[in-house]
């Protein structure tokens, strides 16, 4: 981790021609608080789409880019934009996907990065470049969101001069996708196992409290604990509701015995 | 420090060594015998939990593994529901000084050969589902190794027993129930028949049902039995 962001940093000092210890300085806090804000997916009302606005915004500053977004995988492995600096950009972002070309496209599908100048582009992306050219974007770089094998999405930013983006600012938006993704992957891991957990936790609460109701009706009406059990059964299903449900109403006394023994009027 | 990724894939590999594990029983037995292996530990069990209620053993290893478990269902106290119920774990290097005020009747009851006792939370976050108890014939603190191996230890009990749930919303509960047997179940059933022979609401019909067996000193499944086939009332 330090290797990544230690070399860039001061890569971006030198090249980005700043001359200027002030500014590299005020870079490299924007970007040590920037990596705190990409790790941190653990708050309780986590936003993914603040989360990866937050990506490009601080992607764009730190790196001196005049627009980016984020785009990700959908459930059917196409592209969709989730966030960007500006609003001007969805027009160009949608574009993108129709068309099926662009950098995103080919940063996401290679999972390296991508950059390339005005001339350039319109060779390898003939139908996204001169809308690109349109909004007035002159160098465009985009790459992948990934962490190990996976590779989720992409972020892109655009300039609006002729300056290519250097190596070691490549580097750091490779470093700030790569730091973003692996927070994101984690945050679905736990939001996913976080789900499974209460399912289960609710199925056992269920059990318990359909024996408990079990046990209470078959007292209350003499039976044995598996007629109380087919009595329960019925009346659910009797009134379309679930088990559980009128389990916990028998243990909560909040539905009587005798109507649980009657027979439903026919 | 060894990785964490890296320890998960040593305890993997270790526990599936002896070929592929087709049922949650045994693979929750083999973690169990892993720990006792590997963590410098008498014993241990996993357990299955509703909240602070017990369902049931899934799996235990070394000597009184059940016992030590199994009295804290009994008495309805102990470090093992507290983690569940918590959701943090609950590390008792010496069992008798760390335990004797929170869990009196617990800690003078349970066997001798247990003087240090380490639970941790199968869950996420403050959700738990059961509990990883370990414990040891001599006092002392876990070391961080066996510390951390015990934890993920944990987390591949808990991921096992969540992802036998697939299609997900359609627990595979009835699995899991048939590990831990049905003679537990009973309990509940005579919960519920006590707590409407006092009308009471069922925490204090299961908390009467342990005191009538810790006062008679048999097991809380044989009287729940009693209750259940109306051989014994509470209402007299």
């Amino acid at each position: 981790m330090s290797e990544v962001s230690d070399r860039p940093a001061g890569g971006v000092a030198g090249s980005a021609g700043d001359g200027n210890d002030g500014n590299a300085g005020r870079r490299e806090s924007l970007l040590a608080r920037a990596f705190v804000r990409l790790a941190d997916t653990l708050a309780d009302e986590f936003d993914l789409v603040e989360f990866l606005h937050g990506l490009s915004v601080d992607s764009m500053e730190i790196i001196g880019a005049e627009a980016a977004s984020v785009m990700l995988a959908d459930t059917r492995g196409g592209l969709r934009l989730v966030a960007s600096s500006e609003e001007r950009m969805r027009v160009l972002e949608l574009f993108e996907i129709q068309s099926a070309q662009g950098p995103c496209l080919e940063a996401f599908g290679t999972g390296q990065a991508v950059q390339a100048g005005a001339a350039e582009s319109r060779l390898r992306w003939p139908v996204f470049a001169p809308r690109a050219s349109e909004a007035g974007f002159r160098v465009m770089c985009a790459v992948p969101m990934r962490a190990r094998t996976d590779t989720i999405g992409a972020l892109n930013l655009f300039r609006g001069n002729d300056e290519p983006f250097s190596d070691a600012e490549l580097e750091i938006a490779r470093a700030m996708a790569q730091v973003a993704t692996i927070a994101l992957i984690q945050e679905r891991a736990i939001r996913e196992r976080s789900l499974l957990v209460e399912q289960l936790q609710t199925a056992l609460h269920s059990r318990v409290v359909i024996e408990q109701a079990k046990g209470m009706l078959a007292e209350h009406l003499s039976t044995t604990v598996d007629e109380a059990f087919q009595l329960l059964n019925k009346y659910a299903r009797d009134h379309n509701r679930r088990l559980t449900d009128v389990a916990r109403d028998v243990v909560d006394r909040k539905l009587s015995h005798d109507a649980l023994a009657r027979r439903p009027a026919e | 420090m060894v990785r964490k990724d890296e320890r998960r894939a040593r305890i993997v590999a270790a526990v599936t060594e002896h070929g592929e594990i087709t049922r949650v029983d045994e693979l929750m037995q083999r973690i169990c015998l892993f720990a006792v292996s590997e963590m410098a530990i008498s014993g241990c069990t996993l357990a299955l939990l509703a909240g602070t209620e017990p369902v049931g053993l899934l799996a235990g290893a070394g000597p009184h593994s059940s016992t030590v478990t199994e009295l804290q269902f009994q008495l309805g106290e102990g470090p093992c529901l507290e983690t569940c119920a918590s959701g943090i774990p609950v590390l008792l290097p010496d069992l008798a000084i760390d335990g004797a005020a929170r869990w009196p009747v617990f800690t003078v009851a349970v066997p001798s050969g247990v003087r240090a006792e380490f639970c941790f939370p199968l869950g996420v976050g403050p959700r738990c589902i059961g509990v990883f108890d370990l414990y040891r014939d001599e006092p002392g603190m876990l070391s961080d190794d066996h510390l951390a191996d015990a934890l993920i230890a944990a987390d591949i009990a808990r991921d096992a027993l969540l992802y036998l749930q697939e299609p997900p919303g359609h627990p595979g509960l009835a699995a899991l129930l048939e590990v831990v047997g049905m003679d537990r179940i009973v309990v509940h059933q005579a919960t519920g028949m006590i707590a409407a022979q006092l009308d009471e609401a069922p925490p204090a019909a299961l908390a009467r049902l342990r005191a009538a067996a810790f006062e008679s000193g048999r097991s809380i499944y044989d009287i729940a039995q009693d209750v259940v086939e109306r051989r014994v009332r509470f209402d007299e």
